[in-house]
């Protein structure tokens, strides 16, 4: 039956390839689609977890306290090494936001001021990987800082200059003068004209020494999303060291909305599939279906040698698998291939790259596809192969002998 | 002896646009096994309705169709089906190989849907061939082949299902009278050399001066029956 099935696809060449041209391309497309997504989200995800870690330890509600004391990890260090020492590998900061005011020589604004470890990974993503001006800021005889673009503008100060940084009623010594280390940039301005940062220890001593306002985890190695086993399994390895009145979250419940923006891919990548699997399916249904017509004598002929309705059935799905599974197997290995390429690193071309870092995406990314999405292309293909066969299938199952060797094409 | 083919009164009329036309018109007819049988007519007598009948084509309006014991006319469309693969072969006038297989491919096709290994399927299907004088044209395709060839690649798909009856419809019809004759005259050593029954409707009366036993049909009625002695 498979060699006779065979025989058939290729009895109606250019229609069959055409068919299967188009399988080709839908799979391929799907494929580099799914890579083209994987490279996206774990773009995002990457730059995103650079900023905020892939755990972060804080207290409790601490996004809905007001108060900057209670907010606080006391003894952020003891806690810090504790949980180091439980993760081996991975790259455990502090970090300490301060509401303050910063003040030029005319003019003063309403900050945030960071305080970051130097040399940390959270300093080289929040500045030097965004000065646009001057150097990162640094523990010394004189504390500096790196102030965003828009926020110097509105102080008039430039790279050099200096700035005072008033936090009362705190534990801190309350106030204290920065120079402008560099300037950074934001995709945001309006983050840009509130963000100042200053080293972690400047920060503790300004406004709460030993304290910080989260406790930021790197895994080593996590590079997707979609790796969430080992994110619940460092989450729950760090679980006993949280102390009472403290939460650990993850990225995701750090971030829910970008987490959702992620989550949204596999959805919105189903919906394509489905409207590209069933636009090739109706070709697919076409080819079947003409191949049928032109066929009704020879089917007849088979039935009344013996074939009963389910082997006619058995023969026309057969060919429709063959047709589909031919297609996508070339589909899959040109966009495996394309995949394959594109996981070496790839850049969007100029403007599309910009408007896509508004939204956090880096510069160049890395095509990725999982084994499960491959199988998801591949189980489509059946689908779309069984599916489009299935009426045709049908209508050969119900003929007569007599009357279909009578036919005339 | 009980008949290896019975028709009982069978009677056939086929509507097309409310419109009935009888073809058969209460058809009695016994076929032993081992016999070699001519089914002779005008066009329109109903010879290939009552082939059809006889070999579960189609279903007799009314009366009955028994077949090595079995009774057809009350079975469904599967159920036939299945009793054709395993007791009957047919040739048919237009030879209806299947264009994309070869000879041997053609002539081992029952078997195939029969479910044989390929290498039984192989060698019964080269036998028979050979039967036919074809074994040398066993990988060409129907497009390779004459009509007298091809006719002959399908007698030996039939013979190569050994199956309890052969039906032949009008097998000589697209065929030369030299090239019809010397294809009644393979289906009459097989009849003689291997038992096997044939039935086939013809209505060309010089072949019928070679078979012994002539079933006349007019009207869709047995008007004669000539067992040449």
């Amino acid at each position: 039956m498979w060699s006779l099935a065979w025989k058939n696809v290729r009895r109606g060449r250019g229609r069959s390839l055409l068919t299967s041209a188009a399988v080709a391309a839908v799979v391929a497309l799907m494929m580099i689609m799914y890579g083209f997504s994987g490279a996206v989200v774990n773009g995002m995800f990457q730059n995103l977890t650079r900023s905020t870690g892939h755990l972060i330890l804080r207290v409790k509600n601490a996004d809905k306290i007001r108060e900057f004391e209670r907010g606080l990890i006391q003894d952020a260090p003891a806690l810090q090494e504790r949980l180091a020492r439980a993760l081996p590998g991975a790259d455990v900061e502090a970090m300490l936001e301060v509401p303050a005011l910063l003040a030029g020589e005319k003019r003063s604004r309403g900050v945030l001021l960071y305080g970051l470890e130097p040399g940390g990974r959270l300093m080289r993503e929040f500045v030097a990987k965004k000065l646009t001006a001057g150097g990162p800021p640094q523990n010394g005889e004189e504390w500096s800082a790196a102030l965003g673009r828009t926020l110097a503008r509105a102080l008039k100060v430039k790279v050099g200059d200096g700035v005072y940084a008033f936090v009362p009623n705190t534990s801190g010594i309350g106030a204290a003068a920065f120079s402008v280390s560099g300037l950074v940039a934001f995709p945001e301005s309006t983050i840009e004209a509130r963000t100042a940062i200053i080293t972690l220890a400047a920060a503790q001593e300004l406004a709460a020494p030993n304290a910080a306002s989260r406790i930021v985890i790197f895994l080593p190695g996590l590079i997707s999303p979609a790796r969430q086993g080992r994110l619940e399994q460092a989450r729950s390895k760090l679980a006993p060291l949280v102390p009472a009145g403290f939460e650990l979250l993850t990225w995701r419940q750090a971030e829910p909305a970008m987490a959702a923006i992620l989550d949204m891919m596999t959805p919105l990548l189903l919906i394509y599939a489905v409207i590209f699997f069933v636009l090739a399916g109706l070709l697919v249904v076409n080819t079947v279906y003409l191949g049928l017509v032109e066929r009704i004598r020879e089917f007849g002929v088979i039935i009344a040698l013996g074939a009963d309705r389910w082997r006619i059935m058995r023969l026309v799905i057969i060919e429709s698998l063959l047709l589909v599974l031919s297609g996508a197997a070339v589909g899959g290995a040109l966009g495996g291939l394309a995949v394959w390429r594109m996981s070496h690193g790839f850049s969007l071309p100029g403007p599309l790259a910009r408007q896509y870092a508004e939204f956090g995406l880096p510069v160049v990314m890395y095509a990725s596809i999982t084994p499960a999405q491959v199988a998801l292309v591949f189980a489509f293909a059946v689908l779309t192969a069984l599916a489009s066969a299935l009426w045709p299938a049908w209508l050969a199952g119900r003929l007569e002998p007599v009357e279909a060797m009578r036919h005339v094409a | 002896m009980n008949a290896l083919v019975e028709a009982r009164n069978l009677h056939k009329v086929y509507k097309a646009d409310g419109v009935e036309t009888p073809a058969l018109r209460g058809v009695d007819l016994t076929v032993q096994a081992g016999e070699f049988t001519a089914i002779a007519g005008p066009s329109g007598s109903g010879k290939s309705t009552l082939l059809h009948l006889l070999g579960g084509l189609d279903r007799p309006t009314d009366g009955e169709v028994w077949l090595d014991g079995q009774r057809l006319d009350d079975k469904n469309a599967v159920e036939r089906a299945r009793i054709r693969l395993w007791k009957v072969g047919f040739v048919f006038q237009a030879y209806n190989l299947i264009p994309v297989l070869t000879a041997l491919e053609n002539a081992a096709f029952v078997l195939e849907l029969r479910g044989r290994p390929p290498a039984e399927r192989r060698q019964r299907a080269l036998a028979a061939l050979a039967e036919l004088e074809m074994g040398g044209y066993a990988e060409r395709r129907p497009n390779q082949l004459s009509g007298g060839q091809q006719q002959r690649v399908a007698v030996a798909r039939a013979l190569a299902a050994e199956p309890a009856v052969i039906f032949a419809d009008e097998p000589t019809a697209n065929l030369d009278s030299k090239t019809g004759l010397a294809l009644i005259e393979y289906m009459k050593r097989l009849n003689r050399e291997k038992g096997l029954t044939f039935v086939f409707s013809t209505h060309d009366p010089r072949l019928l001066e070679h078979v012994r036993r002539v079933v006349r049909l007019e009207d869709g009625r047995v008007i004669s029956e000539e067992v040449a002695g």
